[in-house]
């Protein structure tokens, strides 16, 4: 589904600065990946390459067989609207529209029939608990509830690929949870393949496989086994081995 | 939700943020419109305006049309500039740059046609406002009663339905070849400095000095030919001594860390050089147009001083007549001592002769005898002449001769022959408005009057100074004796003229007044969209910088220079660029207007600090509300 090949990404500037080295990277379709690394990693760098934010200095991205990069500008504004949902940490919603509009906008983008986007809204409004502020601003709403919005954005449209960046990093811990089930259901029930970057444990521990890096290195990989509990374990023994500094896990650390 | 109603959504809903960009829109289009109000006024249309006082309209329209282009589509380009990040994020969402420039074309005609339609309504109002105070603090008549313009609302709505169109295709520039990267995190870039070259320093040295240099050259006729060019290389040389030299000085300011690091100093130019940029612009935009300002009112103010305060000078008495070849000059001379006894004054009268002689100059030069000279000094309290016998005076040309022909000097080294073989020869030059003559003449003594040749013209003139009378008296006899003189026009009433030219005049001067306000109101909300356009940002350092421990006087104190800069530095290059331009025109008529040129800049510049004072508390509440 997504192949990632010797990705390099350099800044150039007056000190060019190697964010990403020879990044390898292979997902399966409905598969759901995570990724962390310390601050400055470049995990959120590889994000935004897949994302088509940015642009590699140098190696390919695949998704579904396309390379993303390498389309028209209309095409790839085609592409983004109808392959890729996007997940922010600052949920990153229109505050100029209600809950609503801001759900439907991909459709609406898209040239779809009012009644369609409707029906589609109202359908995933309910899978997500929030069909009664549908019509409120976003400014009117909680955090946990316009994280849950966003995903709605990011999901209504049937992506072939969700990409959240930190999507719990402005949330509490019952927030967080709610939203990670969410992603976990979404993933189960609709195949949605799942990129996510974070810093928090608990988080990734929702995932199939987490991808540690580190300098801009893949570092290494550990894949889920039937606990979540044990999994856990597993990316917290990874993180701590993994250095970096200490503080950027200080809170997730179990006590 | 259909695309056209999202971007409707983001207007309506989004109010606050476009409402900056709405008023100063509808601000544009409002002065326009006023403007285009006057300009197909009936009273200028059907009335006797000459041809160069519509010209000078056309022009300014013209000017107040590209000015609002640039103030709309600058307003635009800050108010996008506002909105990259949003921009970044739908395009993100999958927004097709072809469908951004949708959404900001369907904005920008919404925000457009509603800027249009309220511009022209409050247009007509201030109109009707404006109308109203100056029929009673003007000498208008009424001629300039309120209509109903559909002219100038046509012209208004056509011209800047078109002018948003075009700026509307200017988005397209604006959020070109942008990296979504470079979008979304476009709120914490500085737009930086210009780039500073030497080349383009010298350049505008050399052009700003050529400019002046021509400004203050030419004399005459020769204004009117430089006057375009002169403004043009002014205008470019002005840009670039604002993104230049303040570059310049800034960069040389943070170098030296004696004064870069002293208490405040660094907040404030360290600010200063984050929005060069923006602030280099303004800077020019503002000292372009109050330049236009300064200029069209001292221009308005020094010609009307120049034709009544000239018109007077010439003519120190209340009545004067010329006699024609064949007139009765008894009769003539009764018809005026009647008016003068039916309207009950009392009037001093003399009456002289005066006679033309060839002489070898170019013109028949008039000769008078001291004798006649002095009994016509003596009714305006003039000094009496006394030239020797074979001795002349030489009279001065009047100054409103404007072919500048400097007769005087012709006639000082002229000798006027006298039939008993002897010769005159002028001894002194004096500069008199005791006869109203054009051109230079000579007073000589009484005893060679009659030596003279015979002359190749004569006619008879009498003036009257009337005493003791009200203003609206003189006016009265003014126009009895003009209608009385009617077939040739040569008498005429001093006091009667000037109130007839006030009159014709007072529109024209209402109108550039009008212009010129507007013109000095409109950079006032330049400055103050500039200042409030980074208010958010103010407050955000302010209130990083207030944790830090910053006493309210030294904020005061730097929000204080802020403005001061932001407010003083492009109105001096303004008063100077004025002040060059006045000079200019006064080479023009050759007639002094440094009295009206003073009091027009003191009385700009004594608005400009009041402005100041006004904004900087405002602003300063504003930034210590949020902390």
């Amino acid at each position: 589904m997504l192949q990632v090949k010797k990705i390099n990404k350099v800044y150039q500037g007056k000190v060019p600065y190697r964010a990403l080295t020879d990044i390898d990277l292979d997902v399966e379709k409905g598969e759901f990946v995570s990724i962390m690394g310390p601050s400055g990693s470049g995990k959120t760098t590889l994000l935004n390459l897949i994302a088509t934010i940015d642009e590699p200095t140098s190696g390919d991205i695949f998704i579904d067989g396309e390379n993303p990069h390498l389309l028209s500008r209309n095409k790839l504004a085609k592409f983004r609207r109808q392959q890729l949902g996007f997940v922010f940490q600052d949920f990153n919603l229109l505050n100029t529209l209600t809950v609503e509009e801001n759900i439907v906008l991909p459709l609406t983008l898209d040239g779809k029939r009012v009644k369609d986007m409707k029906e589609k809204a109202d359908m995933i409004a309910k899978k997500l608990g929030i069909s009664h502020i549908m019509e409120k601003r976003t400014y009117e709403i909680s955090g946990g509830q316009a994280q849950r919005v966003a995903i709605a954005r990011a999901t209504i449209h049937h992506p072939k690929l969700l990409l959240a960046d930190e999507p719990t990093g402005n949330l509490d811990s019952k927030s967080s949870r709610d939203v990670m089930d969410m992603l976990t259901h979404i993933n189960k029930q609709e195949h949605t393949t799942m990129l996510l970057v974070t810093h928090d444990a608990q988080a990734a521990s929702y995932s199939d496989r987490v991808i540690f890096i580190r300098d801009g290195r893949l570092y290494s990989e550990i894949h889920r086994g039937d606990s979540q509990k044990a999994f856990f374990q597993k990316i917290i023994d990874t993180l701590s081995l993994l250095g970096g500094n200490d503080n950027d896990f200080s809170s997730v650390r179990p006590s | 939700m259909t695309f056209r109603q999202f971007a409707l959504h983001n207007v309506f809903r989004n109010s606050r943020l476009y409402v900056a960009y709405f008023l100063s829109s509808m601000f544009a289009v409002m002065v326009f419109f006023t403007f285009a109000n006057f300009a197909f006024h009936p009273a200028f249309q059907e009335g006797d305006m000459p041809s160069s006082a519509m010209k000078g309209m056309l022009v300014a329209g013209g000017i107040i049309y590209v000015f609002s282009f640039f103030f709309v589509l600058y307003s635009m380009s800050a108010f996008l500039q506002s909105r990259k990040r949003e921009f970044g994020l739908l395009m993100l969402l999958g927004m097709s740059s072809r469908q951004v420039k949708r959404m900001t074309f369907i904005e920008n005609m919404i925000i457009g046609i509603f800027a249009t339609t309220f511009g022209i309504g409050f247009g007509l109002i201030f109109s009707k406002v404006i109308l109203l105070i100056a029929e009673n603090v003007l000498v208008i008549d009424e001629t300039l009663n309120f209509y109903f313009p559909t002219k100038a609302i046509l012209l208004s709505l056509v011209s800047f339905i078109i002018l948003f169109l075009v700026i509307s295709f200017f988005v397209t520039f604006v959020l070109r070849t942008k990296k979504l990267v470079q979008l979304i995190k476009s709120d914490k870039q500085s737009k930086g400095e210009p780039k500073a070259s030497i080349f383009l320093a010298i350049l505008a040295a050399i052009l700003l000095s050529v400019g002046y240099g021509v400004a203050l050259y030419v004399e005459g006729v020769q204004v009117v030919f430089a006057l375009l060019p002169v403004v043009i290389v002014v205008t470019i040389g002005t840009y670039f001594f604002f993104t230049q030299l303040s570059v310049f000085v800034i960069r040389r300011l943070k170098k030296n860390k004696h004064i870069f690091w002293k208490k405040t100093n660094m907040l404030l130019f360290s600010d200063l050089s984050f929005r060069m940029k923006d602030n280099a612009r303004t800077f020019f935009m503002v000292a372009i147009i109050s330049t236009v300002a300064f200029s069209a009112i001292g221009t308005l103010f020094g010609f009307q001083a120049y034709l009544t305060k000239g018109i007077i000078e010439a003519n120190p008495y209340s009545i004067i007549y010329n006699s024609m070849e064949d007139e009765d000059v008894k009769a003539k001379v009764n018809d005026v001592n009647k008016i003068l006894t039916e309207e009950n004054v009392k009037a001093n009268q003399e009456v002289i002769e005066s006679k033309y002689y060839e002489i070898g100059v170019d013109y028949p030069v008039l000769i008078v005898t001291a004798s006649e000279y002095n009994r016509l000094a003596k009714l305006i309290n003039e000094d009496s002449v006394d030239p020797k016998e074979n001795q002349a005076i030489v009279v001065e040309d009047h100054h409103a001769n404007i072919n500048n022909f400097k007769n005087d000097e012709k006639l000082m080294e002229t000798k006027i022959p006298l039939k008993d073989g002897k010769e005159i020869q002028a001894y002194s030059t004096i500069s008199s408005a005791v006869i109203n003559e054009m051109q230079a003449y000579y007073i000589i003594n009484d005893n060679d009057y009659k030596y003279l040749p015979e002359p190749v013209k004569q006619s008879t003139v009498a003036a009257w100074v009337i005493l003791d009378a009200t203003d609206e008296k003189l006016i009265e006899v003014g126009e009895k004796v003009s209608e009385s003189f009617i077939e040739y026009n040569n008498a005429f009433s001093i006091d009667y003229m000037v109130y007839q030219i006030e009159r014709a005049y007072g529109p024209i001067l209402f109108i550039g007044l009008f212009i010129g306000t507007v013109f000095f109101v409109s950079a006032g909300s330049f400055l103050y969209f500039r200042l409030y356009s980074d208010l958010d940002n103010d407050q955000e350092k302010f209130k990083a910088i207030t944790k830090l421990g910053l006493t309210n006087d030294e904020l005061k104190k730097v929000i204080s220079r802020q403005t001061a800069i932001l407010f003083f530095a492009p109105i001096i290059v303004a008063l100077i660029h004025g002040a060059v331009a006045l000079t200019a025109l006064k080479h023009f008529f050759d007639y002094n207007i440094v009295y009206e040129s003073v009091i027009v800049l003191s009385v700009f510049a004594f608005i400009q600090v009041v402005y100041f004072f006004i904004v900087r508390h405002f602003y300063t509440k504003q930034i210590q509300k949020a902390l």
